[in-house]
C-alpha cells in the first residue's frame, strides 16, 4: 500500500461541537488508544482507502451476508453498511458494561418469573398494575408456568450509548429476538481480510466463541429426562432478512436450522422431518415472533409456526428459547422502572444509566411531553428497528402538530426521552472519500441459562451513516464496525 | 438431516452438474463447427438447433435462428428454465436453505458463482465473451465439485449432493450423447456419410471432456461403436454413464441402514437398474439406440422421483 501525503483521509474531518468523539479530543488530538491506528489508517490515500473498502464489501458479498431488497418487479441484493475503522473499548470500560449488561439481564429475569407468578413487585405498588395489564406483550396463558432452568430471556440484546457526559446509558433492552450478533463476526472476519496488518498492534478479545457459548447454555435448559438433548434454531425462511444470521447461529452451533415446516406435533411432542423419518427436537430457538409461532394457541393465520408447539412447551417437553412472553418486559414503558426493578430484585444500585423517560400514560409527564416535543424524542413503547421514533428537533411544525394527535390517541403507546447526544466516530464516507465523525451506539448480547451465563465481549456497533442523524439501526439506513474489546 | 435441507442440497448437486454441462455443449459445438468439413455441419443453423436440442427446446420451425439470441436464451436468459444463469440461481438458492450445513467454503465458491453469472454483460456474452464465460462456467463448477469433495464430511450430505451430481451427470452425458446423434444422423442424410466422420464423434467426446481419455483408452480414431461404448459403458471413465450410475449405488448406500434393502425401496431400484445397463454391450445398445435413449432417461427420472418419495418427503 502506497501513502499519499497530499490526501490523507482524515484531512477533512472536523470536530462537533457539544458531542463526545470517541477518537479525538477536545484539541482534534487523536486519543492514545487509536493512536497506533489513526497512524496506520492515516498512511492511506483516499485511493487506497477506497480499494480497501471495496474489498471490504465484496468479501460481504462472497460471503452471502446480504439481504433482499425488492421492487421494481426486482430483487435486488445489498449488503449492511459496515465501517473499516474500529471503535475500540479499552478493558476497564468494558468491565462495567459487561457487568451492568449481566444484571440487567439478570434483573429482567427475576422481573418475568414474578410477572408470570405472584406478581410481588406490582402487589408492593413498584410497578404500575396497569402498565403490565395494558402490555400487548404480556401473554397470559404463561401465567403459573415455570420454563425450564427457570429462565425467560436467555439471550438478551442491549442498547446503549456513551452520552457527552462521558457515561453510557441504556437505550432499550431487547429480550424477544435481539438480531445481529452474526454481524459482529462477519465484521471482524471483513476487517481481518481487508487490514490484517491492524490486528497485531492490539491485544483483542475474540467475538468467535458465542455460538459455543449459546449452544452450551441453551443446552443447561433442557426439558426434564433428556440426557443428550437435540436443539434446533427457528427460522421463518430464507426470505427473512436475517436468514443469514439463523444460518450462521446453527452453523455455528452445528445444529439444524428448521422452518415451521420441517417440524410437527405429536402427543405433545415436538418432532422435525428428517430422511430417516421423524427425530425428537428439546430445544428450539426460535427466531419468529411469538406471534407466529403456533397458529393454534396464537395468530391462527401464521404459516411459520407449528401447530401444537405451544401445548407442547406448556406440557415441558421441549424448550423454547427465548420463552414467549418475554415481551412484556422489553417494553419501553417498563424500560424506564429498570432501577426500581434491579434494586428490588437484585438488591444492587444498577450499574448502568438509564435515560430519564416520560411515560405519556401520566398525566403530568403527557403534559411536559406535548408542550416540550422539540426538545425530545418519542418512541412508541413496542417497536423495533428504529421504527415509529421522531426526533423533536427534526420536526417541523406540521410534524409536531401530528405527533402530538397521535400521542394524545393513544398516550399509553409512547414514552418519551431527552434528546441524547450519541458519541461520534470517525467512519469512512464512500461518497466524501474521507472520514468523517458520525453517531454511534452499541448493542450486547447476553447470555443467561441455568446456573450459567456468559456475555459477549465485543458487541455491535452501529453507525448512523447520514450526517446528523441519531437512528443507528440497519433498517433506517445505519451501518455498522467492528468493536475491540482490549484485554487487560 | 431434514427431509427438506436433503431435498434442496439433491438439486444443488443437480444444478451444479447441469450448469457445467450445457457450458461445456455450447463451447465445444459452437466453436468446433466453425471450421466444420462440410458446409451442413459448418451452418450457423445447424448448431444452433443442436444447442436448442440438448436443453431440451428443440427448434420445430423453419424460422431462421440467430447466434445472439440462442446463446442468450441458453446461457443468461433467466425466463428460461433451461438457461445457465438459473441453473446457477437454483443451485445457489438451494443452497441458500442449506446453508447451515455445507462448509462456508463450499458457499462461498457458490456466492463467487452466482454473481459471476449474475454480473456478465449480456451484451459481451453475446458478441465476444462466448468462450470466455463458458470457460469460467466450467471453472467454477470445477471448484465447487472440489469444495464438496474436500470440505465436506463424507456423511449423508455428501452423498446427497453426489446423487444429485452423479444422477444429473448421467442424464446430461446421455442428451448431450442423444443430440450429438441427431446431428449425426443429419449429416449423414445430407452427405451419405455412413456413421458421421470421425470429427463428429471427437466433438462428442469434447463435449463429455472425455477426448484425452478415449485418445489414452482406445489409441483409435473414435467412431460410432468406440465412442458411445466408452461414454455409456466404460467403468474407468469418469464421464461414463455406467460410472455415474455406480456412484449413485455407493451413495445410495449411505443413506440406507438397512442390511436387505426392501423390494420398494430406492436402494433396490438403483441397484436393478445399474445391474442391467452394467451388463450391457455396446452392440445390443446401438441396435435401437433411441429407445436405448428414452429408456435410460425414464431409468434415471425413476430414481430420482423414488428418491423423493422415500427421503425428500416433507
Amino acid at each position: 500500500m502506497k501513502s499519499c501525503k497530499d490526501h490523507p483521509i482524515f484531512s477533512s474531518y472536523s470536530g462537533q461541537q457539544n458531542k463526545l468523539d470517541e477518537v479525538f479530543d477536545k484539541n482534534q488530538k487523536v486519543k492514545p488508544v487509536y493512536q497506533t491506528l489513526f497512524d496506520i489508517y492515516g498512511a492511506h490515500s483516499t485511493n487506497d482507502f477506497s480499494i480497501l473498502n471495496e474489498k471490504a464489501k465484496t468479501s460481504f458479498f462472497n460471503q452471502g451476508i446480504t439481504f433482499q431488497v425488492y421492487g421494481n418487479n426486482q430483487t435486488k441484493e445489498k449488503i449492511f453498511p459496515f465501517d473499516l475503522f474500529p471503535r475500540i473499548i479499552d478493558s476497564k470500560e468494558w468491565e462495567h458494561i459487561e457487568k451492568g449488561v449481566l444484571q440487567r439481564s439478570q434483573a429482567l429475569n427475576h422481573f418475568l418469573w414474578d410477572l408470570y407468578h405472584d406478581k410481588k413487585i406490582i402487589k408492593q405498588g413498584i410497578i404500575p398494575e396497569v402498565l403490565i395489564n395494558s402490555s400487548a406483550n404480556f401473554l397470559k396463558k404463561m401465567e403459573g408456568f415455570n420454563p425450564p432452568g427457570g429462565v425467560y430471556n436467555h439471550i438478551s440484546g442491549t442498547d446503549l450509548i456513551k452520552h457527552s457526559d462521558g457515561k453510557y446509558y441504556v437505550l432499550e433492552d431487547n429480550i424477544r429476538c435481539p438480531s445481529g450478533v452474526s454481524y459482529v463476526i462477519c465484521n471482524r472476519t471483513a476487517l481481518k481480510r481487508a487490514l490484517f496488518g491492524v490486528f497485531d498492534k492490539y491485544q483483542i478479545h475474540s467475538v468467535t466463541n458465542y455460538s459455543q457459548n449459546l449452544l452450551e447454555i441453551i443446552e443447561t435448559v433442557k426439558p426434564k429426562g433428556v440426557d443428550n438433548p437435540t436443539s434446533v434454531v427457528l427460522t421463518p425462511g430464507v426470505f427473512n432478512s436475517a436468514y443469514y444470521e439463523h444460518s450462521y447461529l446453527a452453523k455455528g452451533m452445528g445444529v439444524e436450522l428448521v422452518e415451521g415446516r420441517d417440524l410437527f406435533v405429536e402427543k405433545d411432542f415436538v418432532y422435525m422431518k428428517t430422511i430417516n423419518g421423524p427425530r425428537r427436537v428439546d430445544i428450539i430457538y426460535k427466531r419468529i415472533d411469538d406471534a407466529f409461532i403456533d397458529p393454534k394457541a396464537f395468530r391462527k393465520d401464521s404459516v411459520l409456526g407449528v401447530p401444537g408447539l405451544f401445548r407442547a412447551y406448556l406440557k415441558g417437553n421441549v424448550c423454547l428459547v427465548n420463552a414467549p412472553g418475554t415481551g412484556v418486559a422489553d417494553d419501553k414503558a417498563v424500560y424506564t422502572y429498570m432501577p426500581e426493578i434491579i434494586k428490588y430484585y437484585l438488591d444492587e444500585e444498577p450499574i448502568l444509566n438509564n435515560v430519564h423517560t416520560y411515560h405519556c400514560s401520566r398525566p403530568d409527564d403527557l403534559k411536559f411531553v406535548l408542550e416540550n416535543i422539540h426538545n425530545l424524542v418519542i418512541k412508541p413503547v413496542d417497536e423495533a428497528g428504529g421504527y415509529g421514533i421522531s426526533i423533536g428537533n427534526k420536526l417541523t411544525t406540521q410534524e409536531i402538530n401530528k405527533v402530538k394527535e397521535v400521542i394524545k390517541e393513544s398516550p399509553r403507546k409512547y414514552i418519551a426521552q431527552p434528546i441524547m447526544s450519541l458519541s461520534v466516530h470517525a467512519t469512512y464516507i464512500e461518497g466524501e472519500g474521507s472520514f468523517e465523525p458520525r453517531h454511534v451506539d452499541l448493542r450486547t448480547y447476553t447470555l443467561l441459562g441455568k446456573d450459567k451465563n456468559f456475555t459477549l465481549k465485543g458487541g455491535l456497533t452501529r453507525v448512523a451513516l447520514q450526517k446528523g442523524n441519531l437512528i443507528v439501526n440497519s433498517s433506517q439506513g445505519g451501518g455498522s464496525k467492528d468493536t475491540w474489546v482490549l484485554k487487560k | 438431516m431434514l427431509a427438506r435441507v436433503a431435498n434442496n442440497l439433491f438439486w444443488m448437486g443437480r444444478y451444479i452438474e447441469r450448469s457445467e454441462h450445457v457450458a461445456r455443449y455450447l463451447c465445444v459445438n459452437y466453436f468446433s463447427s466453425l471450421d466444420a468439413p462440410n458446409e451442413f455441419s459448418q451452418s450457423r443453423q445447424f448448431v444452433l438447433k443442436s444447442m436448442l436440442f440438448m436443453v431440451g427446446d428443440p427448434h420445430k420451425t423453419e424460422e431462421e435462428l440467430y447466434d445472439a439470441d440462442v446463446l442468450y436464451n441458453i446461457g443468461l436468459n433467466p425466463d428460461k428454465s433451461y438457461s445457465i444463469i438459473n441453473c446457477v440461481k437454483l443451485a445457489r438458492e438451494n443452497a441458500n436453505s442449506a446453508r447451515d450445513i455445507i462448509s462456508t467454503e463450499l458457499y462461498e465458491a457458490i456466492n463467487k458463482f452466482y454473481h459471476f453469472v449474475l454480473n456478465y454483460s449480456v451484451d459481451d456474452y453475446v458478441k465476444k465473451g462466448l468462450y470466455d464465460f463458458t470457460t469460467n462456467v466450467m471453472e467454477f463448477t470445477a471448484i465447487l465439485k472440489a469444495k464438496i469433495r474436500t470440505t465436506l464430511l463424507y456423511d449423508e450430505v455428501y452423498s446427497i449432493i453426489k446423487l444429485g451430481i452423479n444422477l444429473d451427470r448421467a442424464t446430461q452425458v446421455i442428451r448431450i450423447i442423444n443430440s450429438k446423434y441427431n446431428d449425426i444422423l443429419l449429416i449423414r442424410n445430407q452427405d451419405n456419410t455412413g456413421m458421421g466422420s470421425s470429427l463428429e464423434w471427437s466433438t462428442l467426446l469434447k463435449c463429455v471432456e472425455s477426448y484425452d481419455m478415449m485418445n489414452r483408452f482406445q489409441k483409435k480414431i473414435p467412431n460410432s461403436i468406440n465412442t458411445l461404448d466408452f461414454l455409456i459403458l466404460n467403468s474407468n471413465c469418469p464421464r461414463s454413464v455406467i460410472n455415474s450410475l455406480h456412484e449413485v449405488t455407493e451413495h445410495i448406500q449411505v443413506l440406507s441402514s438397512e442390511k436387505k434393502p426392501k423390494k420398494d425401496s430406492t436402494i433396490f431400484l438403483v441397484h436393478k437398474i445399474y445391474n442391467e445397463y452394467k451388463y450391457k454391450y455396446i452392440e445390443e445398445i446401438e441396435v435401437d439406440f433411441q429407445t436405448f435413449i428414452d429408456k435410460i432417461l425414464n431409468d434415471l427420472v425413476a430414481i430420482s422421483k423414488k428418491m423423493e418419495k422415500e427421503y425428500f418427503n416433507y
